[in-house]
């Protein structure tokens, strides 16, 4: 008998064909595609295979270097290149968002000339007879404005100017400078060394309002180093470094201390000062209040006991004296720190280019990728002088900023994606940046403007930086060497020489600060000193501590809020020096008392479609005699309210912050870990998942080394195409993110012990989210991923509501396509698109997929290869940002790979176990190493 | 009292339901049936190009190797199509003057590529690698047939899921061994299956999982 023969469309192939039907009846079709071959193809590329380079990107002056994957010569990814002694293999949130700006439909793209188009040959007929006048009187006249500049090629051929015109003056202005800590080391040494506290090698570290591990040039180098000495493992029980801060506003790095004071600045100052005392300065010691000196007492002995390996910091917010006073410290303790000789010329400053311009000594300014018009201290009024001055003024820059506008002339200037150039590491290390796409506008590089100045018409930044390291290398080796620095990203053996520790003198006390309250300005954690502003991702970005996006808020502790009778979202006047500012408050706890803090780099007028008009500007309240700390701060409520928008407030957890984030010295983990052992799993309505699938992907994030920096989630956001939606969306409680950081509370809340707690998908095995599904969009693989099939997804939301972790994202908008954030939807945009993720449409649901498209890329390199996907082949776009090495992912199935370990810390516990969900992704609790001394019994 | 309806006003009603009940099925039917259609699928449609390129002259006459102008399909994603220089280093010398080739040479000499029209087309949201199939056994002719017989290129298959699923379910039907990959004849012998189940331990291939969504989409 034959077998009764099977339907011809089983039940889902009907209903997928029903679907299928309505479908196209109601669309037009696939379109046509074109296929657009090379008309030569270039030597060495691969249609669809990306290409990998080594290249630099600057952060205040300094280079980053960073490995930008391209597609078909389109860069869409950068990731820190290994080598590089300031990335070192990671990222931070600037560099990840490079790319982004890169494509920035706000762009310049025309010379502009008093405001109106434009051309080149103008600009160069109306600039050559003023340079040869100038050059007959000597150069005088003739004036210079940059920002901090590194780069060898910049500084030989500003050297060359000097020849043209030696009576020239050259001025830089950096809103985020080393002035003070300059300064510091004069006082301390005698001459401005370059101090660089070497973390890795410290076992005792006093931060004194130092935010190391916060946003700035040096955050990778030193999120490395913390991961070196803050992991907390079972067979390395006393490798954790021990941590204090004491601080005014509140840090990261204060965040991540065992032991945190909140000290106003006079506080802060008299603390520094008794431990000088207690050091064997021979001061008379301040007066401490009993709490303040009892830490003094724990931290100071702790400093002592690990002579030589102890660190004292200060922020280069510090004034001079300070600075001073911590360099005297650090000698005493023979501490970590490399001292660097002095960068061999210190050009002028901001102010005297303003005093030149209002006096009219100034015939010609070129203005090279500086914005003082936005950015300079309120009491030089730069803006006024810029545009009241008779000279010829010519700016060069990426975008047609507040400077801009106020120039004669405004040149276009390459991103440095598209440019040739050499910058140099916080330690020295010479690095050269090649382009990765051709400028996409009609764009000129610095290196042209400078060789225009100097005569030679038409010099291109990829000569220049060859003539300048031809001189250094031997010729005939000369190619050989090009071909390698430019393969590795990095110069060899370019870094600086640590000098002999120089011995400091014991300067002057610090003056005593003003009492009353006090104003601090700090760079921004997103948009830094206001240069990044125009950068969705980093405006989308959620600050750490505070998780505000989209702006900037008075931030005080809450009792100071409640003393001026003040709640979040208020809008209060800050009256400083006699000017004022209006912005929303936000209390944040753990502030110090007395003590107003303001990020700067908001508020901008001509930032761009994305940046303009968000948050206070905190420039207009600055000075040039007070740039970090505005004593006489006073309040006064401004009668009205602002919405103050949060991440996580839509993302909340269940439960409390112990239970979520457990944190415990380490010493209380090791005797009692948190999974004692593995638990029989709760009986489920699932199958298992295939017991002798080839791979189980996992991954396990350690809490203690997350620095809440934002570089994973900028990161995630890159990698899979993950679009912005906007502060009116935000306000609505949505956004895109597929990975957060959470942050929970620990402690009184009078001194608050934070932590981070970064949140992608959990890829449970048995997953609430899959039976929810009407569509079965939400499914499992073999290798245990959670999949989102966003070609089934017919946006129910079902398994948003019944997913505990809420990671899922809605697309309740075309975010990417169609419905985009401001200007967000220009073609150009789109040039950043991962081509191996999808972009998802308008009622869909996604999430963390685990960069699937990374693991199936290696799995079939692997199978083209005929072998097993090696450990470590397979890096998350999260875990390769990560400064501080707290992710890890890979193969649960390898005893020997790292995430199988970490499974065996004692701190090792899966975020709502207790759901039976059995998370792929775990955590490893928050460890401390408290100083006993300090610890008291908590209520 | 008059009646409303005449008698046959019955036999209407019926006729209409009936009517209405057969629209109903049919239409189901034809919705049911229709995305399996080569109307939707595109299978076997010739797709007009800018050059009269023929896969039957240069491939079944002249024996040209897939590879000389599809160059990536072992290492990249995507299979490949010539640049104007690779036309151009045969037809820089014959058929110079051809009018059939004036596209080409005005290619090379605006330095714009030729905007070949796409034959084989699967939907954004699937990610498909030549590379990984050609280098564990499928063979060109398998999804694309005979195209040394083409002398313009149409699409052999439907390329529906359950057309990819029928191999990823059971690839053991389909493999060759490494040097029939390009071969344009090959036909599965008699003990395909047996053969097929050995291949698939000779390439490796893990079976258990090809059905993975996230093998295709992502």
């Amino acid at each position: 008998m034959t077998p009764p023969m099977p339907p011809l469309l089983g039940r889902r192939q009907a209903a997928l064909g029903l679907l299928a039907s309505a479908l196209t009846l109601t669309s037009c079709g696939q379109p046509e595609e074109e296929i657009l071959p090379y008309v030569n193809k270039p030597d060495g590329l691969t249609p669809g295979v990306s290409m990998r380079f080594a290249t630099s990107l600057p952060m205040n002056g300094y280079a980053r270097g960073v490995l930008a994957t391209t597609y078909e010569g389109r860069p869409v990814k950068l990731e820190g290149n290994p080598r590089h002694p300031a990335s070192q293999g990671a990222t931070d949130v600037f560099t990840e968002a490079a790319i982004l700006s890169l494509y920035d439909p706000d762009r310049s793209r025309s010379l502009r000339q008093e405001g109106r188009v434009g051309t080149w040959e103008g600009f160069e007929a109306a600039l050559l007879p003023r340079l040869a006048a100038a050059e007959a009187r000597g150069g005088e006249g003739v004036r210079l404005l940059t920002g901090r500049q590194t780069s060898a090629t910049l500084l030989r051929l500003i050297g060359g100017l000097r020849e043209r015109f030696p009576a020239m003056h050259w001025h830089v202005h950096e809103p985020v400078a080393e002035t003070d800590a300059r300064a510091g080391a004069r006082l301390a040494f005698g001459t401005p060394l370059t101090v660089l506290p070497r973390l890795e090698r410290a076992r005792v570290i006093l931060a004194l309002d130092a935010d190391p591990l916060g946003p700035g040039p040096e955050q990778i180098m030193h999120g490395r180093a913390f991961a070196a000495i803050r992991s907390a493992r079972r067979d390395r029980p006393d490798s954790l470094a021990r941590l204090y801060a004491v601080e005014p506003g509140f840090s990261t790095t204060g965040a991540k201390a065992d032991h945190r004071l909140a000290l106003a600045p006079a506080g802060l100052r008299d603390f520094a000062l008794a431990l000088a005392a207690r050091l064997g300065a021979g001061l008379s010691a301040p007066d401490l209040p009993a709490p303040v000196a009892r830490f003094l007492d724990a931290a100071a002995q702790d400093l002592e006991g690990a002579r030589g390996a102890a660190l004292v910091l200060a922020g280069p917010w510090a004034p001079p004296e300070m600075q001073a006073l911590v360099h005297w410290i650090n000698g005493r303790l023979e501490a970590p720190v490399d001292y660097l000789p002095p960068p061999p010329e210190q050009p002028e400053d901001l102010p005297a280019l303003a005093g030149a311009l209002r006096g009219g000594a100034v015939d010609t300014l070129v203005i090279l990728d500086a914005n003082p018009a936005y950015d300079a201290p309120a009491d030089l009024d730069f803006a006024a002088a810029l545009r009241e001055t008779e000279a010829f003024t010519v700016h060069l820059g990426p975008w047609r900023d507040e400077t801009a506008a106020l120039c004669r002339w405004h040149l276009p200037q390459h991103h440095p994606l598209e440019d040739w150039a050499d910058l140099r590491a916080p330690d020295g290390t010479a690095s050269i940046a090649q382009p990765l796409i051709r400028p996409l506008y009609a764009t000129r590089s610095a290196a042209w403007l400078l060789g225009l100045l100097r005569g030679r018409l038409s010099l291109d930044s990829y000569a220049a930086v060859r003539e300048t390291w031809a001189a250094q290398w031997p010729a005939e080796a000369f190619e050989a060497t090009w071909r390698r620095v430019l393969h590795d990203g990095v110069v060899p053996e370019s870094a600086a020489q640590p000098l002999p520790p120089p011995a400091a003198r014991l300067p002057e006390p610090p003056s005593a600060p003003q009492a009353g309250l006090t104003l601090l300005l700090r760079p921004d954690p997103t948009v830094w000193d206001g240069r990044y502003a125009n950068n969705p991702w980093l405006q989308e970005c959620p600050k750490p501590l505070t998780r505000q996006v989209w702006g900037n808020a008075a931030l005080m502790a809450p009792g100071e809020a409640e003393r001026h009778g003040l709640r979040e979202g208020d809008v209060v006047q800050l009256h400083a020096g006699g000017r004022m500012l209006e912005a929303p408050v936000l209390p944040l706890p753990g502030m110090a008392a007395g003590v107003v803090m303001l990020s700067l780099g908001y508020g901008r007028r001509r930032a761009g479609a994305i940046g303009n008009a968000f948050g206070a500007n905190a420039y207009v309240l600055r000075r040039g005699d007070a740039l970090w700390t505005l004593p006489g701060l006073r309040l006064a409520p401004a009668g009205r309210r602002e919405d103050i928008l949060h991440l996580q407030e839509a993302h909340r957890l269940e439960g409390e912050a112990q239970e979520l984030l457990p944190e415990r010295p380490f010493a209380d983990f090791l005797d009692h870990p948190l999974e004692p052992e593995p638990k029989e799993p709760p009986t489920s309505i699932f199958k298992p998942l295939e017991p002798d699938a080839p791979v189980a992907w996992g991954m396990v994030i350690d809490s203690t080394l997350c620095i809440g920096c934002n570089a994973c989630v900028v990161a995630c956001q890159a990698e899979n195409n993950v679009p912005v939606v906007g502060p009116e969306e935000v306000a609505k409680g949505r956004d895109m993110h597929w990975l957060r950081i959470d942050t929970y509370w620990h402690g009184p809340e009078a001194a608050p012990r934070p932590g981070f707690q970064p949140v992608p998908c959990m890829h449970c095995e048995t997953a609430p989210c899959e039976p929810v599904c009407p569509v079965a969009a939400s499914v499992h693989d073999a290798e245990g991923l959670n999949v989102q099939v966003y070609n089934r997804c017919i946006g129910t939301r079902f398994c948003q509501g019944n997913c505990p972790y809420k990671v899922r994202r809605f697309n309740f908008h075309g975010y990417a396509d169609g419905q985009e954030y401001a200007n967000q939807g220009e073609p150009i945009v789109a040039a950043h698109y991962n081509p191996d993720v999808t972009v998802r449409s308008r009622g869909v649901m996604e999430k963390c997929t685990y960069c699937v498209q990374r693991i199936s890329a290696a799995r079939r390199q692997a199978e083209k290869e005929d072998r097993p996907i090696a450990e470590g082949e397979v890096r998350t776009a999260c875990q390769s940002a990560c400064p501080s090495r707290a992710i890890q992912f890979g193969d649960l199935r390898k005893a020997e790979a790292a995430v199988s370990r970490l499974r065996h810390e004692p701190q090792h516990y899966a975020l709502l176990g207790h759901l039976g969900t059995r998370p792929r992704t775990t955590y490893l609790a928050q460890a401390r190493n408290p100083n006993p001394a300090l610890e008291e019994p908590e209520a | 009292m008059a009646q409303h309806f005449p008698p046959s006003a019955d036999t209407i009603l019926r006729a209409v339901l009936a009517g209405a009940a057969l629209f109903v099925v049919a239409l189901l039917a034809v919705l049911l049936v229709r995305p399996y259609t080569a109307y939707s699928t595109s299978q076997d449609r010739i797709v007009e190009q800018p050059v009269q390129f023929s896969h039957a002259h240069h491939v079944g006459g002249l024996g040209l190797d897939c590879r000389y102008c599809h160059e990536s399909v072992e290492e990249s994603a995507f299979a490949g199509l010539p640049p104007t220089h690779t036309c151009m280093t045969c037809h820089s010398q014959l058929w110079t003057n051809a009018e059939m080739l004036a596209p080409v040479r005005r290619s090379l000499g605006e330095g714009k590529p030729i905007p070949w029209r796409r034959v084989n087309q699967v939907p954004d949201f699937v990610y498909f690698d030549h590379s990984v199939h050609v280098k564990n056994g499928v063979g060109c002719s398998t999804c694309h047939g005979p195209v040394h017989t083409m002398q313009q290129t149409w699409q052999d298959k439907p390329l529906t899921m359950q057309w990819c699923l029928d191999c990823h379910r059971d690839p053991a039907q389909f493999l060759r061994p490494e040097d029939k990959i390009l071969d344009m004849n090959w036909t599965p012998p008699a003990d395909q299956e047996e053969r097929g189940r050995r291949l698939i331990q000779h390439y490796l291939i893990e079976t258990k999982n090809l059905t993975d969504c996230s093998r295709c989409h992502r």
